[in-house]
């Protein structure tokens, strides 16, 4: 047996996400909307009815949380945000058990995380 | 229609565990195959095709596995693919090799299940690779655990089918007890409901109990045609159907969080292959990667409308009308990732041979077992139908 140790350092590009990703850095949900059913994605997924094209549409970053979970790696929901059909799986941050709402934030870290805090008076 | 003419002519495991014995990968995978290609009553240059299945090449710094298994199997010269589908990379390989069969492409072919998911990487590690195989834009950068992710989508099924945590640790105790009788198994342990209860938080309502460990270990199956098997093993186990599919890689696009729709469709697409229904089958390798998972793999694969119910009443016991990971499942015998799928097909045909661990071993053997693989947040179902040979 021996140890063996790697460092790996990424360069990673978002692609057509890059309007959801930079939104995130800056706390803001950018969703696509599907061009054929106006659907809302919020993550934003690619192809809706088959289609590719759609446009980004800015929600308010506040959401329902419909189920949670709780533990080592600190607490998920999934939620629903004000004016998406989908749900999004989120970090809750600053949020009991108990909360029903909560408001995207923009990270502290140098990566896109959708993280659900509390909403903002 | 796809022809009936794959038989699994020879199976084997290792032992499923953490090795703390200096030994690698490429011996366990060495001495499963040894053990599957000595069943199959064939010699390695029968075979035209290597099939394996290795999640990543993270666990094992291995790039390129197929090529150096093929030389260290004495396999040179065969053809050799890697195949990859998550926590389905096992199953993905078992359907590649069964298609290489019917096709006409091979007359033998080997798939090897192999992987060094315990020893290799500190457990931390590893946890943050796995948020990454998920979307790695979404549920990755946000550090969502796979547990997590379980969690959510196992809480959206409860509320639905009424599954209670006494339900959870009914899965729990069954798989483990099970895998007390299983010689190659991970944690053949017997706890009672009141151990799981005081067991770490996960991620609720998981406690480290109702979770699969990661294990070391290699798993092979030998897929000949029919009519090339040496006649001792023409009434091997013959592969009835295959199916697969996915789902939306968000657990939040998906409309029921709670349901295993890939699974569905895969075993839709092998029981059509097959000509059977989910209730001729009698005996289930199911992936039960958490205990919730188990709960809905059951009602995705049409084997319990009331996966709750039909286990309060031992359904899924030995004795029960289908039982249920016999092996002791991932929760029991555990999951080297990439050996789990083949290991679960390999165990199924085992089985219908009268091979498996005797304590283990059904009496009357079923007409039809399943073996049923899933990656992701069941992202990527894999199934595979087998029926006894005779």
């Amino acid at each position: 047996m021996m140890d063996y140790q790697l460092t790996l350092e990424y360069t990673l590009a978002p692609g057509w996400m890059k309007p959801y990703a930079d939104g995130l850095f800056d706390g803001k949900a950018m969703a696509r909307r599907c061009s054929d059913c106006q659907k809302i994605s919020f993550p934003p997924t690619r192809i809706c009815c088959r289609n590719p094209d759609g446009e980004w549409v800015a929600l308010t970053g506040q959401a329902t949380i419909d189920w949670h979970t709780d533990g080592m790696d600190g607490a998920f929901g999934l939620v629903t945000f004000d004016g998406a059909d989908t749900r999004s799986v989120v970090r809750l941050e600053s949020l009991t058990p108990n909360d029903t709402r909560g408001q995207l934030v923009a990270p502290k870290a140098d990566t896109p995380q959708l993280i659900l805090g509390k909403i903002r008076e | 229609m796809s022809p009936n003419n794959a038989l699994i002519t020879g199976a084997a495991l290792t032992p499923f565990n953490r090795r703390k014995d200096g030994s690698g990968f490429r011996d366990w995978a060495a001495q499963a195959f040894d053990a599957a290609i000595s069943m199959a009553q064939i010699e390695p240059g029968d075979i035209d095709a290597l099939f394996v299945a290795s999640e990543s090449d993270f666990f094992s710094m291995q790039l390129n596995p197929a090529a150096v298994l093929a030389t260290e199997l004495g396999l040179v010269g065969a053809a050799a693919t890697r195949c990859e589908g998550g926590g389905a990379s096992g199953q993905v390989a078992v359907h590649a090799a069964i298609d290489s069969i019917r096709s006409g492409m091979s007359r033998h072919v080997a798939v090897v299940g192999v992987d060094p998911s315990a020893s290799c990487l500190a457990p931390q590690t590893i946890r943050t690779l796995y948020g990454f195989s998920f979307d790695a834009w979404t549920d990755g950068f946000s550090g969502v655990s796979s547990t997590g992710l379980y969690a959510l989508s196992y809480q959206a099924f409860a509320a639905e089918l009424q599954t209670t945590d006494a339900d959870l640790a009914s899965v729990t105790m069954q798989n483990r007890a099970h895998a007390c009788e299983n010689p190659g198994a991970h944690l053949p342990r017997q706890d009672r409901a009141h151990d799981i209860m005081e067991s770490p938080a996960i991620s609720s309502p998981y406690r480290r109990l109702h979770c699969s460990p990661l294990s070391d270990g290699a798993a092979v199956l030998i897929i000949s045609n029919a009519a090339k098997a040496p006649k001792a093993r023409a009434k091997a186990p013959r592969v009835a159907g295959i199916g697969a599919g996915t789902d939306h890689m968000h657990l939040g696009a998906r409309p029921a969080p709670g349901f295993f729709t890939a699974k569905a469709k895969a075993m839709a697409r092998a029981c059509i292959q097959a000509n059977i229904k989910p209730a001729e089958i009698g005996l289930a390798e199911i992936y039960d990667a958490y205990a919730g998972a188990q709960l809905q793999g059951l009602h995705a694969l049409g084997l319990s409308q009331n996966p709750a119910r039909d286990l309060r009443r031992g359904d899924f016991a030995k004795d029960g009308r289908c039982p249920v990971n016999l092996s002791g499942g991932l929760m029991g015998q555990g999951a080297p990732v990439g050996a789990t799928g083949v290991g679960q097909t390999a165990t199924i045909a085992l089985q219908l041979e009268g091979r498996y661990h005797p304590k283990l071993q059904l009496e009357d053997l079923p007409r039809y077992a399943l073996a049923d693989t899933h990656g992701g947040i069941c992202t990527l179902a894999a199934t595979t139908l087998l029926e006894r040979g005779g």
